[in-house]
């Protein structure tokens, strides 16, 4: 679950990022979050990495009270949150399956457990013959795969995906958002991050629209065929 | 952290050698290169050192003694040798002297044949051990009783003491500015190998890595290419360096000239400078390495 009450963000050179946001996204939930460039898309995801801190208002993500969870403890939060961005953000040094078992790794899961979990999830991904490739051998929708096997394979509670079509074309664009939809109907709340106002159109469901830092519309928008 | 994760992490750290080898050469060259420059610095300023301790301990005090008996000559023998600061006690006779006398003037032909009585006095000739504390040592010795005179190179004394301190000042600017120089440039080195991996750390955070478990790699590839730097300068010292003293030892007159009769011999220090190599080369890369990484752990 995603809460915020009453968030301001001002940056130290004067920007006005967020005023007086208040959201609510329940568990199981899938919310896109539209607006335009510099609207305040990206402040909301680092606050809710917490990358950045507030000036005002309160935070909860997962159960974590962001105003209290010290920024050296942050790694307890984003063990629960998977992430896919823009531009994959995968380690070019890592072939595909090392990528995916970095997250698990990383928080000391047992050896079996990568050894099973691992290959399952890039097969869900569709990239099972993938699993030797670098990321530089894949093709983009490929990589954002790979990235979304990556944020999947913690069995997070909540998926943010920052603009994870940005660099797709509209074929794969769809199939990337169709990967999402599937892992939202397992029980995984998603936050979909986008300035594509068509493909949230196409898609339909609970949609918000951040404009100069504020919300200007949250509700939830029809499928169209 | 588990034994699998530590295992995982030091084959990772081993494996980003290899991935980014061009900075890992890089940094490998440019700490090698400070190791040896200290190194080399450090022997240089040994055998200076070597040299000007030569110097030295040619040093002699010569005290001549009043008309004295032999039971006060062996007490004054024994004192002198009880000092601290007193390295070695020869007791040189007035017939010695006579004899040496002789033989340094044999032109003089008759000239000693109308010597009826030995003119000259009995004589202690001392080393000093530390030149610098000799003012305290004469007026110890001048406490004594049954001495003439005392001759003792004092000018000498005091132009050596003056070279020492010299050498001594030199050689820790010299040398401190060389490390800092060293540690500046080597943690450059490290900085520009961890920046061209700024991107994977913050996926690293991102995904919810520890801090911990980001540096070890890192920490293991700085501590491998440390060791690696270490070796290899022990290898170009011990190599390097025999080279060079046989080369200057091929004609050792004109060291004889200055004093100088020889130069530290490599088996007496490769071990303690190799050691220090490798200690220093690992914990300067290592720790500079994950220095480097802290403001990108700040995501």
């Amino acid at each position: 679950m995603v809460e915020l009450r009453n968030v301001s963000v001002t940056y130290s050179n004067g920007v006005d990022a967020l005023h007086n946001v208040s959201l609510k996204i329940n568990d199981g939930e899938f919310a896109f979050v539209v607006g335009k460039s510099g609207a305040g898309k990206s402040t909301l995801i680092k606050l809710l990495l917490k990358e950045i801190s507030p000036n005002n208002g309160k935070i909860y993500v997962n159960g974590f009270d962001l105003e209290k969870l010290k920024k050296n403890k942050a790694h307890k939060l984003r063990r629960t949150i998977g992430f896919v961005f823009q531009d994959f953000k995968l380690i070019n040094t890592m072939n595909v399956y090392d990528n995916v078992a970095f997250v698990l790794r990383s928080i000391d899961a047992p050896l079996k457990y990568i050894r099973n979990r691992v290959p399952y999830v890039i097969g869900l991904v569709g990239l099972k013959d993938k699993a030797k490739s670098y990321p530089t051998e894949l093709s983009g929708g490929e990589q954002q795969r790979v990235a979304l096997a990556r944020a999947l394979v913690n069995d997070p509670q909540l998926i943010i995906a920052d603009e994870p079509t940005g660099n797709l074309d509209p074929t794969t664009s769809i199939e990337i958002i169709e990967l999402l939809k599937a892992i939202n109907q397992c029980g995984t709340t998603v936050m979909m991050v986008t300035h594509e106002h068509e493909l949230v159109r196409q898609f339909g469901g609970r949609t918000i629209n951040i404009e100069n830092g504020e919300i200007t519309f949250d509700d939830y928008i029809g499928y169209m065929e | 952290m588990k034994i699998s994760s530590m295992n995982y992490l030091f084959k990772q750290g081993m494996k980003n050698i290899w991935t980014n080898r061009i900075m890992s050469v890089a940094s490998f060259c440019v700490l090698l290169v400070s190791l040896l420059l200290i190194g080399f610095m450090m022997l240089f300023i040994a055998n200076i050192n070597q040299f000007v301790g030569g110097i030295e301990n040619k040093n002699e005090v010569i005290i001549f003694l009043e008309d004295v008996d032999d039971d006060h000559i062996a007490g004054m023998e024994n004192t002198l040798k009880a000092m601290k600061n007193v390295s070695s006690v020869t007791f040189y006779s007035k017939e010695e002297a006579l004899e040496d006398m002789k033989n340094s003037m044999e032109n003089a032909g008759d000239l000693f044949d109308y010597v009826e009585d030995n003119p000259l006095p009995d004589a202690f000739r001392l080393r000093i051990a530390d030149i610098g504390e000799i003012s305290s040592t004469l007026m110890e010795i001048n406490r004594m009783e049954g001495i003439d005179s005392i001759k003792s190179p004092t000018d000498f004394i005091n132009i050596l003491t003056g070279l020492k301190r010299f050498i001594g000042i030199i050689s820790a600017v010299v040398l401190t500015a060389l490390i800092i120089v060293s540690l500046v440039i080597i943690s450059n080195a490290s900085r520009a190998s961890v920046d061209i991996r700024k991107r994977e750390i913050s996926i690293m955070k991102l995904v919810g890595a520890t801090n911990t478990f980001i540096k070890v790699p890192f920490f293991v590839e700085g501590m491998f290419i440390g060791i690696l730097a270490g070796a290899a300068a022990s290898a170009v010292t011990a190599l390097g360096y025999s080279e060079l003293i046989k080369v200057l030892s091929q004609d050792m007159t004109f060291w004889s000239i200055m004093s100088i009769n020889g130069f530290i011999p490599l088996e007496s220090v490769i071990w303690k400078l190799a050691v220090g190599y490798i200690i220093a080369g690992t914990v300067i890369s290592a720790m500079g390495t994950v220095m480097s990484t802290r403001k990108y752990l700040k995501v």
